[in-house]
């Protein structure tokens, strides 16, 4: 690695004008110090307080909360509800990341093909993502209503045999939520991997083809190599907001029916907010937060050995 | 980039000065603070109330528009708040010192998680209506908004719930009357099936509503049984409510209950395709008496999204003797919603004199019932039907007036015997039911459950 001329002319500098940790802490703690104080006052403090208040039994508003330990961290263990929101967001995960990542791909290499309107499509595949998840569930209850116009499309199609009341059952209320979040941010998915993928050295490319590998074979050996990186960072995004899920389930099945749209998020907020269990939904919290911590944890490291061999 | 401080003191006195500013916002922010508000002037004066009900804001602008003539220089400033929303809202509002003067509450849970923020309001009902206040207002509205014998708000109306309101067309047009009974009931919605209209319509996927129907299903089963279990005088998991339950299962098996109604909920969904005529029937209470008129048909339309359409009578029934044992099934009820003032309020005096003349006095009262939108507590007072026009005077006013005045003598409650968890239960208990996943005995057996932690956690 070379050293710039600046900076070797900024350590000369100061190397004879004062000693080097006081120029750092004047240059840098100034500017760190308003996020930092936010950071530890506010961040910080509040996970403190939450762990706190999950070791009592308070409704949120009484002044003289109950202190049972480890109690409600004892009762979540044994809260079926809780266990199927944990299967949910695990099922959620596998399904919606595996499918944002294959569409993702398969629109960022044709995008990459220079098909005509090529903007347009962008445009199209991208604009879910911008759209407030709070504005589309209306619209979502709707098409996927026992008489909306899912159902209809199907019937048009002479496929009215399997029109279902799509949210008003458990046994599809689930995918339905799932394909709404496929929907809404396979757009961030594809704009990543095309970004990804202009930033692979097109000669790997050309010396495949001249070694006669077809558009499949490029597509796994070399394109999917490279994108290791950004499917990792894909990984632990779609991990977390999984974790955090709770907009689309919330406003178009209220967690229903019979739970089967339950997740942490929409559990810790019925507990908290609806039911008034606050120190229960604290514990919910804190579990979730050590969850997500875990989880990010490991698909770092397990995306680091992988990159690494 | 350089920061221009010339010293390590300079440095210090401008970190600390940063983390003090910084913990002083926090605390200025965070400070809840549990000061008594002042009393201030009686007569005059701002305040702001706040609530989820009157959902249309014209309402409650009609009945600040009254007030102000009587008290004109109090301004009452209404904000709706959601009910999806209120309890998130809420919280964090009244522990706060900018919360609202006056709130609205409803017995049941509400009461219990919002009661504490509340001035205790007996005086104030005395002061209004003398020492035997309580002679003179709905019983039934009064008790649910008392808690360990504090009034926390006083009622402004009440509701009643376990009826049906049914579209008089569309019954009209295929030549049906009212069901009576189960086999009835599955009969006329066999042949609004066959004419490709809806039967009947309930949003399934809210507990309150479910509880309604599960109510009027127990009433028909043994009446009284639902109060007795609710007082914990009698078993959750008793055949009486298995029963209950498996009439509920029938109602989605048999063709009643439109498809999907698991996942639907009552507002908007329901309400507004019964609006739009595609269902004939719903599940609605006292509430629902406001779309009897002609005005407040023609917005809820509006509202449903039908422009231009024209308004059809609309008429109340009773749940039908679903269980075949002969029991009619009664409504019941409670305080709609009542008025509460903020212990925090900084205008107590004007607050409680808002909150008076809505519950109290007759001018108050005479607004609140003739919108029909709930039924006025404070007896005595009643619709003046001479300003009330139905869309069908001949067909629904005497139907109209019936079912109001049964209402009133309506002593079983709705919510206010049942905290927030049991309710939770019935929503689990309905939907596991209806959706298979669970037997109504086993069912019941997760009620009782509910209700024995319930008590193990007072």
């Amino acid at each position: 690695m070379t050293v710039s001329t600046s900076e070797r002319l900024t350590r000369a500098v100061g190397s004879t004008s004062r000693p080097r940790g006081r120029r750092l802490q004047a240059s840098g703690l100034p500017w760190i110090l308003p996020a930092l104080v936010l950071g530890v006052g506010l961040i910080y403090y509040c996970i403190g307080y939450t762990v706190y208040i999950s070791g009592l039994n308070w409704d949120g508003a009484s002044p003289d909360p109950l202190s049972v330990g480890f109690k409600n961290y004892l009762n979540i263990s044994h809260d079926p509800v809780f266990w199927k929101a944990v299967w949910h967001t695990a099922i959620f995960f596998v399904v919606t990341f595996v499918v944002q990542t294959a569409l993702g791909v398969i629109f960022a290499v044709i995008m990459h093909s220079r098909i005509k309107l090529a903007m347009l499509y962008k445009v199209i595949i991208f604009v879910p993502v911008v759209l407030a998840p709070a504005i589309m569930a209306p619209v979502f209850r709707q098409i996927f209503a026992a008489n909306g116009q899912f159902n209809s499309v199907l019937s048009h199609l002479g496929l009215g045999f399997l029109a279902q009341p799509w949210i008003g059952q458990e046994s599809t209320s689930l995918p339905v939520i799932m394909a709404i979040t496929i929907w809404q941010w396979t757009g961030l998915t594809f704009v990543l991997y095309y970004a990804a993928m202009s930033q692979i050295d097109q000669t790997y490319i050309e010396a495949a083809r001249i070694d006669g590998a077809g558009n499949l074979r490029v597509l796994w050996s070399i394109i999917w190599p490279n994108l290791r990186g950004t499917t990792v960072s894909l990984g632990i995004l779609s991990a977390i907001g999984a974790l955090k899920t709770f907009d689309v389930p919330w406003l178009v099945t209220i967690a229903g029916p019979n739970n089967s749209t339950q997740f942490l998020g929409t559990y810790i907020y019925q507990m908290t907010i609806q039911l008034a269990h606050v120190g229960y939904g604290a514990a919910l919290s804190i579990i979730l937060l050590v969850v997500a911590l875990v989880m990010a944890i490991i698909l770092q490291v397990v995306g680091r050995e992988k990159a690494d061999r | 980039m350089r920061f221009p401080f010339k010293s390590k003191t300079a440095l210090r006195s401008f970190a600390a000065l940063a983390v003090a500013g910084m913990a002083g916002l926090g605390l200025v922010a965070c400070s809840g603070g549990n000061n008594q508000g002042a009393a201030g002037s009686a007569t005059s004066g701002t305040i702001n109330w706040w609530g989820w009900t009157p959902t249309n804001t014209n309402e409650a602008n009609d009945f600040i528009a009254a007030f102000n003539k009587q008290y004109p220089n109090i301004k009452v400033n209404y904000k709706l708040v959601g009910i999806s929303d209120y309890q998130a809202s809420m919280r964090p509002a009244l522990a706060s010192n900018n919360g609202p003067d006056v709130y609205d509450l409803q017995p049941g849970a509400y009461v219990q998680q919002f009661g504490s923020y509340a001035e205790d309001l007996s005086s104030t009902a005395q002061s209004a209506l003398g020492s035997d206040w309580k002679s003179k207002i709905s019983s039934i509205a009064v008790d649910g908004l008392s808690s360990n014998g504090k009034l926390t708000a006083m009622p402004v109306g009440s509701t009643y719930a376990g009826s049906i309101w049914y579209n008089a067309d569309l019954f009209k047009k295929y030549n049906l009357q009212p069901p009576k009974t189960l086999d009835e009931w599955k009969q006329v919605c066999q042949t609004f099936a066959s004419n490709g209209v809806g039967c009947f319509a309930q949003g399934a996927a809210q507990e309150g509503f479910d509880q309604d129907t599960l109510q009027a299903i127990s009433n028909s089963v043994e009446p009284g049984y639902w109060t007795k279990a609710s007082q914990g005088q009698a078993k959750w998991n008793s055949p009486q409510i298995a029963q209950t339950l498996s009439i509920w299962k029938d109602l989605f098996t048999s063709g009643i209950m439109q498809k999907g109604a698991l996942g639907a909920q009552q507002y908007p969904d329901v309400n507004n395709a019964f609006l739009t005529g595609k269902y004939a029937m719903v599940m609605m209470g006292s509430w629902y008496t406001q779309y009897a008129t002609q005005n407040s048909m023609t917005q809820a339309l509006g509202s449903a999204g039908v422009a231009g359409a024209k308004p059809f009578p609309i008429l109340p029934m009773q749940f039908p003797d679903v269980a075949g044992k002969g029991n009619t099934s009664e409504m019941f009820g409670d305080a709609d919603y009542g008025l509460a003032v903020a212990s925090k309020s900084k205008n107590r005096a004007a607050a409680e004199t808002f909150v008076k003349w809505m519950t109290a006095s007759t001018n108050g009262q005479q607004v609140v019932a003739n919108r029909l939108d709930t039924t006025s507590v404070l007896k005595g007072v009643s619709p003046d039907f001479n300003t009330i026009k139905f869309v069908d005077p001949a067909l629904q006013s005497g139907p109209v007036n019936d079912y109001l005045k049964n209402a009133s003598s309506v002593d079983e409650h709705r919510f206010a015997l049942l905290n927030s968890d049991i309710e939770n239960a019935f929503l689990a208990a309905a939907q596991s039911v209806a959706s298979g996943s669970a037997t109504p005995q086993g069912a019941a057996a997760t009620l009782q459950q509910a209700a024995d932690a319930a008590k193990a956690n007072q």
